[in-house]
């Protein structure tokens, strides 16, 4: 301190007291109240993953409701820095799953020979969850899995959001209310609250070693598909709990292969490809319905071999959807159905040798009914059906997997019998059959093989804690 | 300079001064912050105005202050605990403190009650009978006793009036099978038909 500014307090016992007097600023109040949860399953679900409307408000908060001990930090100002699970929130899920195929798949390596018909994989997957807050209004959702079938353990479904609330209107200043939210996450529809879409869509399980159809719209391909190789972030506005409306941007986020991502790579989403939302949900009673509509342009290299540079392939997706809920005191109902029109501009495929018409496109509908008695015995039944125009380069003829009329019209129905003898464990019995496969019903793929020789019986035991 | 020690003293007083009130503004400002973060959070199943949508979850609306504040307490001790309590409320109740019970009471006694929803004018005529009159032949003492009149509520007896039919119809139902320990009301009701529970619940929800 400069000599000329210097004041000996000892000398000026006024001053002293004044600057004791200011430094005892008495702590008063309660710091900011943290939002709890801690309640049991069936308030934020019906049958797991499928959200309430309580769960879709979770969600949409950011997951900080937590009713644990927090570890505290603030500033002088009050303002707080720190607010930490005493106990982090953590789970995990095992999924034990037996798959039957109509008929036996052919073997790999060996001409003529079959498969072993009949699998069981334990696990089919292991996951372990963060769910939960992580500070003052910023929540997340990381998932790690372990995927039996590929014996690959990795990042899973990934939401990170941070939100805000504001109430505005009235005489109390409450008669509206607006939720502000930035979610930053690594597959498009993971953070969407209704199940209509694919991340949290029907069925919410599945085979991972039956086959299934040879193209679906980019909105709807989840892990194998867009999930977890692309990052996004985005902007969300949730009005008095009904209108919602969404904007996020995407682009390529690649684990593992090769640094930075080359021609080695595939399906390398590049700039940025924006996702769009909006829904609207009205609630009455025990009922909820929504409507919305969503999509996304997502522009890609298809990689495999080729440069990621020039030309690209660009998908543009726009969809509709619907879910009507019902939630008794017994009788639990829902709806959920989904059309994702898309477009696709395939020119670096075609210049890449892997299809044939630079123009194509793909329509996807599902209608699924679920219900359940009392959350412990129920069922579902779905419909899906994918029809396309014709490429004989994109789905080319091939065993099992190709198509001898290149094209990726499937259609079919899946059937599910649950029971639930905890809110954390479902036993399930599900059953797809096709009734078109890759194009046809018989001999789909030129070697003989049925649509229904795809048909699977799939038993899961899936349990969560 | 010499300081003055007298100027000193008051711009001292009156910065101390003006720092108290500021933090005890910062203070009233902050608990107004957390009583309107938790109302956010109560009104996502019961309604910002105490009106819930689903029965699930009831109406808060014009209840007594005196009725929410001893359910919020018996929440957070767990000595209520009945299936929905301790699906929902267990958790919700946990981390409140005894002055935001009190705020949160303040504030849902406040609002308007909800309307009356009409139904079967038959079934809602024999279940005013019940509540003006209980079931002599089982001493089962009218409700308006302790209810009030008009279902009003009185003191600690909560408001019945406008309340989901539903709703009311899981309370007496896990009060009869003391799921919900409420050992006064489980010995009024306990000899309460299915019938006539079912009836005097659609009278509530009409008045």
């Amino acid at each position: 301190m400069p000599k000329s500014l210097a004041v000996n307090l000892s000398r000026h016992p006024p001053l002293l007291l004044l600057l004791l007097l200011l430094w005892a600023v008495p702590a008063s109040a309660v710091p900011s109240f943290a939002r709890q949860t801690g309640m049991a399953c069936a308030a934020c679900h019906t049958v797991f993953p499928e959200l309430t409307p309580f769960g879709r408000e979770f969600k949409l908060n950011g997951y900080v409701l937590d009713n644990m001990n927090q570890i505290k930090g603030i500033t002088m100002e009050n303002r707080e820095t720190l607010s930490l699970n005493s106990i982090p929130p953590l789970s995990m899920m095992v999924q034990i799953s037996y798959t039957h195929t109509g008929s036996a798949l052919p073997d790999s390596v060996v001409s003529g020979a079959l498969a072993k018909d009949g699998e069981v994989l334990f696990p089919q997957q292991v996951s372990f969850f963060y769910a939960g807050k992580i500070a003052d209004n910023l929540g997340a959702f990381v998932q790690l899995t372990y995927d039996g079938a590929e014996d690959h353990f990795g990042i899973d479904n990934t939401d990170i959001r941070y939100t805000k609330h504001f109430s505005f209107g009235g005489a109390n200043d409450n008669d509206h209310s607006l939720l502000f939210g930035v979610t930053v996450n690594n597959n498009p529809t993971v953070q969407d609250v209704w199940n209509t879409t694919q991340a949290w869509g029907f069925p919410y399980s599945a085979s991972s070693t039956a086959p299934t159809p040879i193209s679906s719209a980019v909105l709807d391909s989840g892990a194998g598909g867009i999930g977890q190789t692309v990052a996004g972030a985005g902007l969300y506005a949730w009005f008095d709990d009904r209108l919602y409306a969404e904007i996020s941007l995407y682009t390529a986020a690649i684990v593992g292969g090769a640094h930075p991502l080359d021609s080695t790579q595939h399906h390398v989403v590049h700039s940025a490809s924006p996702y769009w939302r909006v829904a609207y949900e009205y609630r009455w009673d025990r009922n909820s319905v929504e409507l919305g509509a969503y999509g996304m342009q997502v522009r890609e290299y298809p990689g495999d071999g080729k440069p990621l540079q020039g030309a690209s392939d660009q998908y543009t997706d726009t969809a509709l959807d619907a879910q009507y809920q019902f939630i008794g005191e017994n009788h639990l109902f829902t709806l959920l159905s989904t059309y994702i029109h898309e477009k696709q501009k395939l020119d670096a495929s075609v210049a890449d040798g892997f299809a044939f018409n630079t123009d194509n496109s793909l329509k996807t509908f599902k209608l699924t009914g679920e219900y359940t008695y009392r959350r412990t015995i129920g069922g579902s039944i779905g419909f899906f059906d994918i029809t396309g125009g014709t490429d004989s380069l994109l789905y080319a003829q091939s065993a099992v997997v190709g198509s001898l009329a290149n094209s990726p019209d499937s259609r079919g129905l899946i059937g599910e019998i649950n029971y639930l003898p905890w809110l954390n464990t479902k036993l399930q019995l599900q059953y797809v059959r096709y009734t078109k496969f890759n194009g046809l019903s018989n001999d789909y793929d030129g070697a003989g093989r049925n649509a229904s020789d795809n048909d699977a019986l799939y038993l899961l035991a899936w349990v969560n804690f | 300079m010499k300081l003055n020690p007298m100027i000193a003293l008051v711009v001292g007083v009156t910065l101390y001064a003006a720092v108290i009130a500021k933090a005890q503004d910062a203070g009233a400002t902050r608990d107004q912050t957390a009583l309107n973060s938790t109302l956010q959070t109560c009104a996502t199943c019961h309604g910002i105005n105490g009106k819930s949508v689903s029965p699930t979850f009831p109406n808060l609306a014009a209840q007594m202050p005196g009725y929410i504040e001893a359910q919020l307490k018996a929440f957070k001790d767990q000595s209520r605990s009945d299936p929905d309590a301790q699906a929902y409320m267990w958790g919700m109740a946990a981390p409140l403190n005894t002055s935001l019970i009190h705020a949160i009471a303040e504030y849902f006694s406040k609002q308007p009650g909800a309307a009356g929803k009409s139904g079967d004018s038959a079934l809602i005529a024999r279940g005013k009978h019940v509540f003006e009159e209980g079931v002599p032949a089982l001493q089962i003492p009218a409700c308006a006793t302790c209810h009030g009149a008009h279902a009003e509520g009185m003191a600690i007896f909560p408001r019945l009036a406008g309340q989901h039919a539903p709703y009311l119809l899981k309370q007496l139902l896990v009060i009869q099978s003391a799921l919900r320990n409420a050992p006064v009301m489980h010995g009024v009701v306990k000899d309460l038909t299915k019938e006539q529970i079912e009836a005097v619940v659609a009278y509530l929800e009409s008045i």
